[in-house]
């Protein structure tokens, strides 16, 4: 019972944070789904059918919706599509923790030490996150009723809470897989080959409607069962027997893992090959890029900014693709002007590779703000702030250094992306004005530096809880933008969030007003960030 | 008159509840090395933090060097070499390149020096920082404080995690640093550590400098229990070691003795000369037993 409770109180905080993203998807696209699909039954069905075709666009990553005509139909496809992204990331997160994190921080070691045996650690640790994600579950669940319920509709309890189980089903069997694969893997590779084998299950289950050859193979993919129910359609139900594959998937993989984690070493994986012994070195690192400040910060972290430029910049020319894939249907459509006409200004191309490519890389940018403020955080806890002040640097130092080493940062990635999305446009015979994209991915600095310096000034006040914070700053700031003009909220709302202060710089040129703005975030949240930073107590 | 290598008065940090440290005065003299003892939570690493500039006292003032360690901090730390309490996560850095991180805040490392700190400890610099065992880790941390020849150390508990044979190197380094001039101040929780080390002695309990001694003053604090298992049907010569000086609380139980040793062991063995020992064990106190008979002794003393 007390390594439940524990298990619990470790993912406090994954149970909070994942229950407020499941009621507010699923409450947002119920109730948001009133204001874009109209009131009438030929508003409806136009609407569905502006769904169906663009849906259709995105068969290689989403299901097609069923019934988007109705509140349910919608909510399912939008909100659950996500939400299955969303609860399998969690999974893959918390059960990489559990199983091999858990074992670096020495928490394994002292839980095994109380007399707790490895199966009831196993059990403790699985049970706990089925708990989580049953909480989280019934948070969209109830998102899903409160939000139908603002329509002036009513949709079945029963429909949302089955709509809910399946989803637990499939982060139970995402949280028992990657903890049977981090049997078998080094602590530190743990979550990447868990991520990529979780990835290439997804994969194979979203292209197989695409691909004829990997039908055979999508029974492999817990997304082919969790996509077999679709309780909140009108007339569907729940797929009773895929759902008890998933659940006897997640059984199986956690018996596996804990049978794994009882025979292997504490530390090691079950399998593992003797490393070859060489001599000992007493020689100092010859690097130069450790003795210059900025260039010693970007050295140590070489291989993530090289997987983030890599990333963004081949995510970019996957963008121009699919934005010529989509548009030219879309163009032949005349129902979907409306849908549109709240996003797309001037320029079909460049205003939809802006509402499509440029608002996700905004996001992307504001995650990549806020893994590098998780670490200055983690830098304060763990004691490596305290080391480092110990040298002759000053405290404000320290923090313009973090800022300006995200900045360079972010002008390395944005630079090659907008490289990649240059010479893929040019490919695909768009036209883009290249003024105006080398100024959009300008302005991609200071709008990853607006959450820089909020998180700076967060950590040097409240560390240990600025990840959180800035999370959720970074979560409504996106959503107010996305949300605003369906929900038709006030100007000065949707005139605070960072992602409307960057405008739509590929269609409509940089907006002056947002960039001073973001210029006077940043550096006023620099100085207040190096003041707090002069006067607080580290290590305290 | 030199300026002192260290000095406080009346340094506070008052953490409410009656944690924190409070109307801490001291001085610590150039070249002196320094110990600062007392049990856990009692508010050495209180003290370390504040003389480093790291937290910022509610009261009174600390100098290093004769600057402020708040307003001055970065000059301060030109000066100083220091071992934290807890060594940080460097993750998959190796222990060539934190040193090379370190050095570089400070200008640079001196390669050689560091060599010949790393060949000392047997430590491998080419090894990953999260493979390091807890001892490689303190290793790492001495290495770090030593490498740039500092006029003063501050050593947070710089031993624990490392072995009898490196603890014995560690001592032979900080004469050597002594020697060449550095002052040391060094905490811990180890009375025979800071008595082997130190010059002189700060005592703290409960955030409060009870006493500062020398080493003299030092051994008379200190006592040991002593446990000696006669031979089966060997004499216990028990009047004697009741009456060697120093032996007290004699327990005797079968063929086994049981007291506790003030000072010397000389009168206790010359007590046992003529019995047939078959076994004996002698274990230092806690630091809070030794408080307890410190204060117990005090209250003796007191004039009725």
């Amino acid at each position: 019972m007390v390594a439940y409770l524990f298990a619990l109180r470790q993912g406090r905080w994954g149970i909070a944070g994942f229950g407020a993203i499941a009621f507010l998807i699923t409450l947002l696209n119920a109730a948001g789904f009133y204001q874009v699909a109209g009131h009438t039954t030929a508003e409806r069905e136009a609407f569905a059918r502006s769904i169906d075709v663009l849906a259709a666009q995105f068969s290689v990553i989403v299901p097609p919706p069923m019934r988007p005509d109705t509140a349910g139909g919608y909510v399912q496809f939008r909100a659950y599509g996500a939400l299955a992204i969303a609860f399998a990331i969690w999974a893959l997160a918390s059960a990489s923790a559990a199983a091999r994190g858990d074992e670096e921080r020495g928490i394994v070691q002292a839980v095994l030490a109380a007399g707790i045996s490895r199966l009831a650690f196993v059990a403790s640790r699985a049970g706990a996150f089925a708990i989580a994600a049953t909480v989280a579950a019934l948070a969209g669940s109830a998102g899903v009723l409160v939000g139908v319920a603002s329509g002036g509709e009513s949709i079945s309890p029963a429909a949302a809470l089955e709509a809910g189980l399946v989803l637990v089903a499939l982060a139970l069997c995402c949280y028992s897989l990657t903890l049977l694969i981090a049997q078998f893997t080094g602590a530190r590779s743990a979550t990447p080959v868990a991520a990529a084998v979780l990835l290439a299950l997804f994969l194979v289950n979203s292209l197989s409607r695409t691909f004829d050859w990997l039908v055979a193979w999508r029974r492999l993919s817990p997304f082919h069962y969790f996509e077999q129910s679709s309780p909140l359609v009108p007339g569907e139900a729940i797929d009773v027997g895929a759902t008890l594959v998933l659940l006897a998937i997640a059984v199986a993989a956690s018996a596996l893992a804990a049978i794994a984690f009882r025979y292997r070493d504490i530390g090691s994986p079950l399998f593992s090959l003797p490393t070859p012994s060489r001599p000992a070195s007493y020689e100092v690192s010859r690097a130069l890029a450790w003795r210059i400040p900025v260039v010693r910060e970007l050295y140590e972290q070489r291989v993530g900014l090289l997987v983030w430029t890599v990333g963004l910049a081949t995510l970019g020319a996957i963008f121009v693709v699919l934005t010529k894939a989509i548009v030219e249907p879309l163009l032949t459509i005349p129902g979907l002007a409306r849908y549109f006409s709240a996003f797309v200004h001037g320029d079909v191309y460049p205003s939809f590779l802006g509402l499509i490519w440029l608002s996700f890389t905004q996001l992307l940018m504001a995650g990549f703000a806020v893994t590098r403020v998780a670490r200055w955080s983690a830098q304060d806890s763990d004691g490596r702030l305290e080391l480092i002040l110990s040298s002759p640097v000053s405290r404000a130092g320290v923090v313009i250094e973090r800022v300006v080493v995200l900045a360079v940062e972010a002008l390395i990635i944005v630079s090659v992306s907008g490289v990649s999305v240059w010479t893929e446009s040019h490919s695909q015979s768009i036209d883009l004005d290249r003024g105006r994209l080398v100024a959009a991915m300008l302005l991609l600095v200071p709008f990853t530096l607006v959450f820089g310096v909020i998180g700076a000034l967060l950590a040097s006040r409240v560390p240990r809880a600025t990840v959180g914070l800035l999370g959720i700053l970074v979560f409504a700031s996106y959503l107010i933008t996305q949300l605003g003009p369906i929900f038709k909220l006030p100007t000065w709302v949707q005139d605070g969030s960072a992602f409307k202060l960057f405008g739509q710089p590929l269609t409509t040129g940089v907006d002056q007003t947002g960039l001073v703005i973001m210029v006077v975030i940043v550096v006023a949240g620099l100085v207040a960030s190096a003041m707090v930073m002069e006067r607080r107590d580290i290590g305290a | 008159m030199a300026v002192a290598a260290i000095h406080t008065a009346g340094l506070s940090k008052d953490y409410g509840l009656g944690r924190g440290l409070f109307e801490l005065d001291l001085q610590v003299a150039q070249q002196e090395v320094f110990g600062f003892l007392g049990p856990n939570g009692a508010g050495k690493s209180t003290t370390i933090r504040l003389l480093m500039g790291l937290i910022r006292p509610t009261g009174g003032s600390a100098h290093i060097f004769g600057l402020d360690c708040i307003r001055d901090y970065v000059a301060v730390k030109k000066k100083v070499g220091y071992v934290p309490g807890e060594m940080p996560q460097f993750g998959g850095l190796r222990g060539s390149e934190v040193v090379a991180y370190f050095g570089g805040m400070r200008g640079g490392a001196d390669v050689r020096f560091v060599r010949m700190l790393a060949e000392r400890f047997n430590l491998d610099l080419s090894r990953r920082y999260r493979e390091y065992s807890s001892g490689n880790k303190q290793k790492l941390g001495i290495v770090l404080a030593f490498m740039h020849r500092p006029q003063l150390l501050i050593l947070d508990e710089p031993t624990s995690g490392l072995d009898p044979l490196i603890q014995q190197e560690f001592y032979a380094l900080l004469n050597e640093a002594r020697e060449d001039g550095a002052t040391v101040f060094l905490s811990s929780h180890i009375l025979s550590e800071v008595e082997r080390a130190c010059d002189r002695v700060g005592i703290v309990r409960a955030g409060r400098l009870v006493r500062i001694a020398d080493l003299e003053e030092l051994h008379s604090i200190r006592f040991h229990h002593v446990e000696i298992e006669f031979a089966a049907g060997a004499r216990i010569p028990t009047d004697a070691i009741k009456a060697a000086a120093g032996v007290e609380e004699v327990v005797v139980d079968d063929h086994r003795v049981a007291c506790t040793v003030k000072g010397s062991f000389e009168p206790l063995l010359h007590a046992i000369r003529d019995a047939k020992v078959a076994n004996l064990v002698s274990h230092e106190p806690s630091l809070e037993e030794i408080f307890l008979e410190y204060y117990r002794e005090s209250r003796r003393a007191l004039p009725s």
